[in-house]
């Protein structure tokens, strides 16, 4: 007998190319194809699939960052050089996702250091990058630009585009080849309008990677969790405008009451439980690319994601 | 494929006796047709009738009951693969695993714990479920001397885990009227835990790793007069659990396969990673989740995320708008306005309990959005503090006029100067600094 399951999906998540080796024009060890999905998460195997992608999370400029990484971290965090060597070589992450923060204080002008972080991260590691640029409309255009270009050939994934400001990062984007993180505040129906606004403006869909917003455990995950599975099932129920891989980055993860408050000794433990069982569960309900920023969260991850590929018995063992 | 009420009134006697509790057989027809009542229930039902009735109304996904009393929690009853279609209803239970060789003083410690321990988030009591209890020993008086230590420090829902009928039966004189759940039968022993089950009146775990298999095993404890059942899917792997949980639960809510509408168990303490597992359950339909004693951080964590995935998206827990005290604030004391967003609520209510000064809180009403997404959907205006203000006669509780507002909403505070009359003074945007500010900027 055997019985027959039905969902009636019909729609294939769009492939995205996440860095570039030698071979593919970049200086990359690996590279990453995510997407390709015809399923929910994890209910089929995907060849060549390297998904979900953890990403962790680092900065230039470590003033605003959370002090619980900063202390676990030590002297790393004031060389996003070594910070992001360690990342590949110590900590094991997929990828690094840089935060331009220097950019993000008041005045910022120096434009041409953020060529210099991006090449001197680049050079120190291996991995394939996620660049957060700035978040002020008025340096956009110059800091994108500037990313795009010193990542050129790298096939970055460039952040972060939203519905009020994503002409500059398209731009710096299509020019040198780049893929965009598009983010929209836990809404399928501004994730969509999102992309649309992308697309109009020359953007192809595998060069779109859908940020949904990640509120973290306890404070928002609820209805973030709701919006990746819809998106989900929209794309799988044929919706183009919908079929792009996921990120998801709880970046509220580390500020939390319970993480914040929580006695010294059990700190770093709780951060690590709560980046955990967010990323484990955001990958569950469909995203492909999972940030943390506690270093002891990879392993966990990692360990996690190889079970869900496992691959064998899944559908029942005789 | 369900039946209409008219439908299922034609196959029902028509007697109009009353015994299945409903005052005429129409009515009857009715509640099943909505999943609400139980076909068993009418003793007059012919068998074909009760074959096709069975299948066709009662809820996908049966209810199944676990211990007595106050602890006493259901699971199943579910209706959708997704949450945001409707919602889901019955949070798993998360139950403590002991083993019956470890000594009577680990075993109170652990039952005192899972008796106790309550982490509050956002006005509720999380706690963990009940004990499960594990017949490592292999001997049936071991295994009641462990049931029975148990017993005696608290009631609590319980799992008897045994290959052992015999130990199964010792462990029931002491708890087999408190509806344990006994795990676990395989196609091998079922009929002899039947039997148990069936005389004590408990629900059954059965178990294998193959679905088709476990439909058989299903029918076949049916036959033998035990409804009351829960799937072991024995995972070998995370993505075997995933795999034919959310198999199971497709073909049960569609009902291709009633044979499987029955709540999952899952025992994340066998899986190779049992705090990934756990996550895993509670998302992915499991309605048992057995577990070794967590640490504190992964107890808060697996909590919180069972809180999360039981909480209906559509509708954020929201507090009745009004004006809440915080100690015992006289009429000099300040007022601080914020949204009736549960979660926004309880974080702010709590920093002002520690600040030590006793004060207002005076709840707009926002539609249960928080301040921030309050402010970004024009949900909070000055008219709402202006009526808010009148409504809860803040006016002749405090003899000063001074509103102090979040942070975030300070682009408000010109406009709900003019609107109010009262003086404005904004606040932290994070609550975690409202004791400082009040003590350094509260002088009125
Ligand atoms: C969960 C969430 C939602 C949920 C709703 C949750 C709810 N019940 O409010 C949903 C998915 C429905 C939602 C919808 C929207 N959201 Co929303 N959402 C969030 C998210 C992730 C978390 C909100 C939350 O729970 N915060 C926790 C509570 C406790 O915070 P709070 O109420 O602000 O309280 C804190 C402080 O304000 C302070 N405080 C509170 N009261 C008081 C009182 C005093 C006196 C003082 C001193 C301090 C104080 O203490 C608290 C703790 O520090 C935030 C991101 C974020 N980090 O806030 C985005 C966010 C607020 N949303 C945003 C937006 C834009 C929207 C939408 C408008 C999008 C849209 N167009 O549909 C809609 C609006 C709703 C609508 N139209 O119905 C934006 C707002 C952008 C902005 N800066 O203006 C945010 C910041 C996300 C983002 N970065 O894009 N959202
Ligand atoms: S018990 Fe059966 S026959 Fe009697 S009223 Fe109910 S449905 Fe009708």
């Amino acid at each position: 007998m055997g019985f027959d399951v039905q969902f009636g999906w019909s729609g294939t998540i769009t492939e995205v190319l996440l860095g570039a080796t030698k071979a593919e024009g970049g200086t990359r060890s690996h590279s990453y194809r995510i997407g390709n999905g015809k399923t929910l998460p994890f209910l089929e195997n995907i060849p060549d699939s390297s998904a979900p992608l953890i990403a962790l999370e680092i900065c230039d400029n470590p003033k605003y960052w959370s002090p619980i990484v900063l202390a676990y971290c030590g002297d790393l965090v004031n060389d996003c050089g070594e910070w992001a060597k360690a990342a590949d070589s110590v900590y094991g992450s997929d990828m690094v996702r840089l935060y331009l923060t220097s950019t993000r204080q008041r005045d910022f002008s120096d434009i041409a250091s953020v060529g210099k972080t991006v090449d001197n991260v680049l050079s120190k590691t291996h991995l394939p990058l996620i660049i957060e640029g700035s978040n002020e409309p008025k340096i956009d255009s110059e800091v994108f630009l500037k990313c795009g270009e010193a990542g050129q050939g790298e096939r970055l994934l460039l952040g972060t585009a939203e519905a009020s400001r994503y002409r500059s990062i398209a731009a710096a984007a299509m020019a040198y080849n780049h893929s965009v993180i598009a983010q929209s505040p836990i809404d399928v129906n501004l994730a969509k309008q999102l992309n649309i606004l992308l697309k109009e403006i020359g953007l192809s869909r595998d060069h779109i990677v859908i940020d949904p917003y990640t509120g973290s455990l306890g404070y928002g995950f609820e209805y973030s969790y709701s919006a990746m599975e819809r998106i989900r099932f929209a794309a799988l129920k044929g919706d183009a405008d919908l079929a792009m891989p996921i990120i998801s980055s709880a970046i509220d993860t580390l500020t939390v009451k319970e993480v914040r408050v929580a006695e010294p000794a059990l700190q770093d433990d709780i951060a690590v439980q709560w980046e955990f069982t967010t990323g484990l569960s955001a990958a569950v309900a469909g995203a492909e690319i999972i940030c943390v920023r506690h270093p002891r969260t990879i392993p966990l991850l990692k360990k996690a994601f190889l079970s869900l590929k496992s691959g064998k018995n899944a559908a029942g063992g005789q | 494929m369900a039946l209409k009420a008219l439908d299922i009134y034609k196959l029902l006697p028509r007697k109009n006796c009353k015994e299945c509790g409903d005052p005429t057989c129409l009515t009857f027809a009715m509640k099943l047709a909505g999943g609400k009542t139980d076909v068993d229930l009418c003793p007059y039902l012919d068998e074909g009738a009760r074959a096709i009735l069975g299948a066709t109304t009662r809820p996908p996904i049966r209810i199944v009951k676990l211990g007595i009393g106050e602890r006493s929690f259901a699971v199943g009853e579910e209706f959708v693969l997704y949450r945001h279609e409707k919602t889901f209803y019955h949070p798993p239970g998360i139950m403590f695993k002991i083993a019956d060789t470890q000594t009577v003083d680990e075993i109170q410690a652990v039952t005192t714990r899972v008796l106790n321990e309550s982490f509050s988030r956002v006005g509720a009591d999380l706690r963990f479920s009940g004990i499960a209890i594990e017949n490592a020993s292999g001997s049936a008086d071991t295994f009641a001397l462990a049931v029975e230590t148990v017993e005696k420090t608290a009631d609590l829902p319980l799992v008897l885990m045994s290959k052992d009928p015999a130990a199964l039966s010792a462990a029931l004189t002491h708890c087999g009227t408190y509806r344990p759940l006994i795990h676990a039968a395989t196609q091998e022993n079922y009929e002899e835990f039947c039997t148990l089950a069936k005389h004590h009146g408990c629900p059954l775990v059965i178990k294998g790793n193959n679905i088709e298999k476990l439909a058989q095993l299903a029918k076949d404890c049916t036959t033998k007069e035990v409804q009351d059942l829960m799937l072991d899917l024995s995972p070998e792997s995370l993505q075997a659990f995933i795999v034919r949980s959310t198999a199971i639960r497709q073909l049960s809510i569609t009902r291709v396969a009633p044979d499987l509408g029955y709540p999952v168990f899952l025992d994340a303490s066998v899986m190779e990673q049992q705090e990934a597992a756990i996550a895993l359950g509670i998302s992915k339909y499991a309605s048992v989740i057995i577990t070794h004693p967590l640490s504190q951080a992964s107890a808060k964590a697996a909590l919180t995320l069972r809180q999360n995935i039981y909480t209906d998206p559509q509708k954020p827990i929201q507090m009745n708008p009004g004006l809440y005290r915080v100690g015992t604030p006289g009429k000099d004391a300040p007022v601080l306005m914020t949204v009736n967003f549960s979660l926004t609520f309880f974080t702010l209510q709590g920093y002002l309990e520690s600040s030590r000064v006793p004060c207002f809180m005076l709840i707009v009403d926002t539609e249960g959005l928080s301040v921030l997404t309050a402010v970004a959907a024009g949900k909070l205006s000055e008219m709402l503090v202006k009526e808010s203000i009148k409504k809860f006669s803040v006016e002749d509780e405090v003899s000063h006029r001074t509103l102090i507002i979040p942070g975030y909403s300070s682009p408000l505070s010109g406009r709900i100067e003019e609107a109010t009359g009262w003086k404005v003074l904004v606040g932290p945007r994070d609550a975690a600094e409202i004791g400082d500010f009040l003590n350094k900027e509260w002088k009125q």
